[in-house]
């Protein structure tokens, strides 16, 4: 018998009028896996979770959790799943703690001893006798992750949970993820940053205005991905462009800005750099500009042009 | 995961109404509002003779109960059932919080019945609080002598107690009917400031409409017709048709209200918060 997949969503569609949110995607996640929702701000990642949550109806295709449907299961298709859809909701005239305790009784009650321990994981112990009306925004992504964890799920559906979060934020929130991830939990995890999805996910599905443009490994990702590219600047741009004719592994040009753009592979830049600084030029500036997965997150994304290889 | 009934729902419902000030100020208006119109009421200097019970009112406190509760019934009564049912699916989406409760394992139809519990339980506390509080301030502060009846009968204090919290009694059904008006607009309009005002408005178009010459056939049927039935209770003898057929036409309210807002809530799609 084949283990039973997490999420098993085949063919699913969903327009809003003339507007095809979600076109004919499959996603499939196994048991114990960190997958990687990914692409840019309309793609039609959030209507899908909701589409995974009950939220929103299909009006095509089949969605299987844990072997369960809406239509035959109705609200048993969440048991040991939870999660939140963009930034979590609560009511604001409740403190942190009676939000917790009122959806623990929507649960049926039985979660709330646990109440405690997920304050204490998502650090919100000291803030949860506070109204929710005071949080700040990352004080309320936290308390989502709390108000998910209180179900103790087997699948932890998290919809862009860094989103709008201070960079000391992004980092906690990350390490938290990571943390969940790390204890066995299967993780779908909605983004539009590439970065966050390769530092946690196994596998990936990219999307595009609604389909699919990629599904697969981070690890065939990483094979599909261009060379790095780099910001360069020199006391003499001339100069340098001449010294890359002798690395033929290495493309310069020039970016809009007029500034020097090197790219090739990694070790071939260095050598190139090096061959710039032995030749007396001034090296005013040498910056990472988008990282291979960040370049090929652009090139799968944007509607005008094709990955070879992408699904 | 433990299986959740509409029980669990309904707690939850209770502790959040029980949280919002707005529902706690409506339960002390209704207990405190009523002390000061009896005695505005009360000092006058002429009885409002052109109203119903209104000439009796200055000097008899079983008439100026009556007196507050024909104006009651004009609108205050579906204000104050509607600030909760009018709002109680509606914050929903104030908040955001649909997608918060919808993704936990309490089903939408669980949540419907909660919240429309919740609402017809707070309607029905109001008004119990309200009728008590009319007719112990009207007692305490104009007396208990014998009523005079619609039919000029004079009605001893004892009967006219029972037929005066009667005849409060009566409010209930047309106040559920407005609640679940309420809260289909609710539903539909998920907009708090609509789902409240909106059942005001329609209760005063009704009573004008109601005012009305030739639409005798329709009258009946109109919601705010049901809140005069009490009527009937103070005529000798006594005629119960209107609070029959007044409770028919609130069932039939309620049913088609109720049933519209729960397709539209099991139907629609959740994609705002």
């Amino acid at each position: 018998m084949t283990e039973q997949l997490a999420v098993d969503a085949v063919g699913v569609t969903k327009s809003f009028g003339s507007l095809r949110a979600v076109d004919d995607i499959t996603v499939q996640v196994a048991p114990g896996e960190v997958y990687g929702v990914l692409g840019p701000n309309g793609a039609g990642k959030t209507t899908f979770l909701r589409m995974l949550f009950g939220l929103i109806r299909p009006d095509a295709g089949t969605i299987r959790v844990f072997g369960r449907t809406w239509e035959k299961d109705g609200i048993n298709v969440l048991d040991g799943v939870a999660g939140f859809i963009e930034s979590p909701k609560f009511y604001p005239y409740l403190t942190g703690r009676q939000n917790l305790e009122g959806l623990a009784l929507l649960d049926g009650g039985d979660r709330a001893d646990r109440l405690a321990e997920v304050l204490e994981v998502v650090d919100l112990t000291d803030r949860a006798g506070d109204k929710v009306s005071g949080y700040s925004y990352g004080m309320r992504q936290r308390l989502g992750v709390a108000a998910s964890l209180l179900r103790d799920p087997r699948l932890l559906v998290l919809d862009e949970p860094a989103n709008g979060l201070d960079p000391a934020g992004i980092r906690d929130m990350r390490a938290l993820v990571k943390r969940l991830a790390g204890s066995g939990l299967t993780v779908l995890l909605s983004s539009h940053h590439m970065d966050e999805v390769e530092e946690i996910c196994d596998n990936v599905t990219i999307m595009r205005t609604g389909s699919v443009a990629f599904h697969g490994t981070i690890e065939k990702l990483r094979t599909m991905a261009p060379d790095p590219g780099y910001a360069l600047s020199t006391g003499d741009d001339v100069r340098a462009r001449e010294v890359a004719g002798r690395h033929p592994s290495v493309a310069v040009t020039t970016d809009p800005d007029a500034e020097l753009v090197v790219t090739g592979p990694r070790d071939d830049v260095a050598a190139y750099v090096a061959d710039l600084v032995r030749s007396g030029i001034r090296l005013d500036g040498f910056i990472a500009t988008r990282t291979p997965l960040e370049s090929l997150f652009f090139m799968l994304t944007d509607a005008e042009s094709s990955v070879e290889g992408a699904a | 995961m433990s299986r959740v009934g509409v029980g669990a729902a309904l707690r939850w419902e209770v502790r959040k109404l029980r949280a919002q000030l707005r529902a706690r100020a409506v339960l002390v208006a209704a207990v405190l509002a009523p002390i000061p119109v009896v005695f505005i009421l009360h000092g006058q200097s002429r009885p409002p003779k052109d109203t119903l019970f209104g000439r009796f009112a200055l000097e008899n406190g079983f008439a100026l109960a009556l007196l507050v509760l024909g104006f009651a019934s004009q609108w205050v009564l579906p204000l104050l059932t509607a600030i909760v049912a009018g709002d109680v699916f509606a914050s929903e989406d104030q908040h955001g919080t649909w997608k918060t409760v919808l993704t936990r394992s309490t089903s939408r139809g669980q949540l419907f019945w909660a919240k429309t519990i919740t609402a017809c339980g707070f309607a029905a506390i109001v008004l119990l609080l309200l009728t008590a509080s009319t007719i112990v301030s009207s007692l305490l502060v104009v007396g208990h002598q014998p009523l005079t009846g619609l039919s000029g009968q004079t009605i001893p204090a004892a009967t006219a107690l029972k037929l005066v919290t009667a005849s409060w009694a009566t409010m209930l059904p047309p106040m559920l009917g407005f609640t679940c008006l309420a809260l289909l607009l609710s539903v539909w309009s998920r907009n708090p400031a609509i789902g409240i005002a909106a059942p005001v408005v329609i209760a005063m178009v009704m009573q004008l409409l109601g005012s009305l010459g030739g639409i005798d056939a329709v009258r009946p049927l109109l919601l705010s017709t049901p809140f005069e039935a009490w009527h009937g209770l103070l005529a000798a003898p006594h005629f119960t048709g209107p609070l029959t057929q007044g409770a028919l036409v609130c069932a039939a309210w309620g049913a088609v209200s109720l049933l519209g807002a729960y397709l539209v809530l099991r139907r629609r799609d959740i994609t705002g918060g």
